[in-house]
């Protein structure tokens, strides 16, 4: 057995990080063909005014208010964009700046928990209690279950929502229902990387599989893996190398993006070279 | 209690006294129209004349403020929608999004309704004839982000097809296109009307469309200010009062001695012809 596997904590990141990782990059692959990566980012951040609320109301553990306030920010966000002249870019500004306000402000009147602002901001695996790890794998088994129950709707839901609407597909329902699956799967990551750097679990694994994948089926499984690696791969490595995990998972997801890239690069390469060398192709 | 307009179920199609108010601007005053069964009608109007809004409450996806829309006689709903193939100006698809044009098709078959990705032995025929009536076969395996706005528009008029559409509605199906690729998109939808005999509307500020292809038309701007044939409708007149400025239909000659009733206008003393393109 590793070294690292025999310390509890990293058990229970490890742990973690094996069911957040794949869900991420299962739902970052439709977030991202949405253009819903500054949504999720608003999210994340609204998880300081959760943080905060939670300590004041004596939670032991945030995790809960976290849930509650991210989702509470989603349906604030979907009502401003329906009943409201304003761009959703400029809502979503406009929440992100005034959640993380009212979350430092009430962190700042408990002089006590100043001091885990960092935790939060950044993720800190030893905060990782058994009880988020049982929080997240039961959301993480509702969602996955919902997603591949919804697949075909929710993909046609991507491509264009009038066309959806005539096919049958409830648009708005699904609508609040996908906003709420990425909401709790950014909620609960929260923990593992922190605000400022859970939103690149959700999208880096679905860019990076992108690089790889020829059609929807590939994208999905590409992604759910290099959710699976990045994310179980950072927690492994920041051990032996005494490096924070959260920001180590992001450079791994990141190392993974990079080596798409070049992936990519060549095999668009060589397909033009292979068109170049058909016979009676005009060079 | 008020009579109730006599609505015979033989017309694909029936828009009674709509009004649509959208902001401060009434975008729809009255609107009548009915689409018999089996006919190729236009709607055309300049930008900001309704048709987007028409559409959109024929789809369901707009309510009406005052008067009602009938589909095969029955009110707007799912089951009716369910008759009805909409082919979008453009998708909303992000480059980054790698759904191919198989998946995107198999997301129309009841065999394949949970798992777009399931290899079933009956859609993969039926998406190869689809496409290949459409001469588009070799986009099966293609990103649908990757495609051009003719191959595009050829896809989802298949994804319409699939779902076995008695009334087609296409808006502004060929923004993007070029010359050419609008021609053969309209003689396919040509095709596509005679030999299985579906209702067709199209939603167009292109006037050229129109004198080729519709049957029937409808000049809308607010309300429907004429309608005929295209030859009765697209007078200097009738086009003035839905267009809102003076042009004239263009004579083009192809060949000398054979004058040939071309669907561009022009402003009158201009000596090019001109798409009717405000975009």
């Amino acid at each position: 057995m590793p070294e690292f596997l025999a310390e509890p904590f990293m058990q229970r990141a490890l742990l973690a990080a094996i069911i957040l990782g794949p869900l991420c990059g299962l739902l970052g692959v439709f977030v991202t063909a949405r253009r819903m990566s500054f949504f999720s980012e608003t999210i994340a951040h609204s998880a300081l005014t959760g943080v905060a609320l939670g300590f004041l109301a004596g939670f032991k553990e945030p995790t809960v208010p976290v849930l509650f306030v991210c989702c509470v920010l989603a349906v604030a966000m979907l009502w401003l964009k329906e009943h409201s002249s304003l761009l959703t870019d400029t809502i979503m500004a406009v929440l992100l700046s005034t959640s993380v306000a009212v979350g430092v402000v009430l962190l700042s009147l408990q002089r006590s928990r100043w001091a885990d602002l960092d935790k939060y901001l950044f993720g800190d695996i030893l905060s990782v209690s058994w009880n988020d790890v049982g929080i997240a794998a039961g959301i993480a088994l509702t969602v996955g279950i919902v997603v591949f129950r919804y697949l075909n709707p929710l993909t046609l839901l991507a491509t264009n929502e009038d066309l959806a609407h005539v096919s049958g597909v409830r648009v708005r329902p699904l609508n609040y229902a996908f906003v709420l699956l990425v909401t709790l799967t950014v909620a609960l990551g929260v923990r593992l990387l922190g605000i400022v750097l859970v939103t690149s679990l959700v999208v880096i694994p679905a860019a990076t599989a992108r690089g790889f994948a020829h059609n929807l089926r590939q994208h999905l499984l590409f992604g759910i893996l290099a959710g699976f690696v990045g994310a179980s791969g950072g927690v492994a490595l920041s051990y032996p190398l005494n490096l924070p995990t959260g920001p180590t998972i992001t450079l791994t997801l990141a190392t993974l993006f990079l080596v798409s890239l070049v992936f990519a690069r060549a095999r668009r390469r060589a397909a033009a070279t292979s068109i170049r060398t058909q016979p009676g192709t005009v060079p | 209690m008020a009579p109730q307009p006599v609505m015979p179920v033989d017309n694909a199609l029936e828009v009674h006294d709509v009004h649509v108010q959208l902001g401060d601007t009434a975008v729809l005053r009255g609107v009548h129209l009915q689409v018999p069964r089996g006919r190729i009608v236009a709607v055309i109007g300049p930008n900001g004349c309704g048709k987007t809004t028409l559409l959109r409450c024929l789809l369901g996806l707009q309510k009406v403020d005052r008067g009602e829309i009938r589909l095969f006689g029955k009110p707007v709903g799912p089951d009716v929608l369910a008759r009805v193939g909409y082919v979008p100006q453009r998708l909303q698809i992000d480059p980054s999004f790698s759904l191919s044009v198989r998946e995107f098709l198999a997301l129309r078959r009841r065999e394949t309704r949970f798992w777009f990705w399931q290899r079933h032995r009956v859609t993969d025929a039926v998406l190869r004839e689809t496409l290949a009536e459409l001469d588009a076969v070799h986009l099966l395996s293609r990103p649908l982000a990757g495609l051009s706005g003719g191959q595009l528009q050829r896809v989802l008029i298949a994804y319409s097809l699939l779902g076995a559409p008695e009334l087609l509605l296409l808006d502004e199906p060929t923004a993007g296109v070029d010359t050419p690729g609008e021609h053969s998109f309209y003689e396919l939808i040509a095709s596509i009307h005679r030999r299985l005999g579906i209702t067709v509307m199209l939603v167009s500020h292109d006037l050229g469309m129109v004198f080729r292809h519709a049957a029937w038309v409808y000049a809308l701007n607010g309300v429907v200010c004429c309608e005929g044939r295209p030859e009765e409708v697209l007078d200097a007149e009738s086009l003035k009062a839905a267009y809102g400025i003076h042009v004239a239909p263009y004579q083009h000659h192809h060949h000398a001695g054979h004058p040939h009733a071309h669907p561009v206008v022009a402003p009158p003393g201009q000596s090019v012809p001109i798409a009717f393109r405000k975009r």
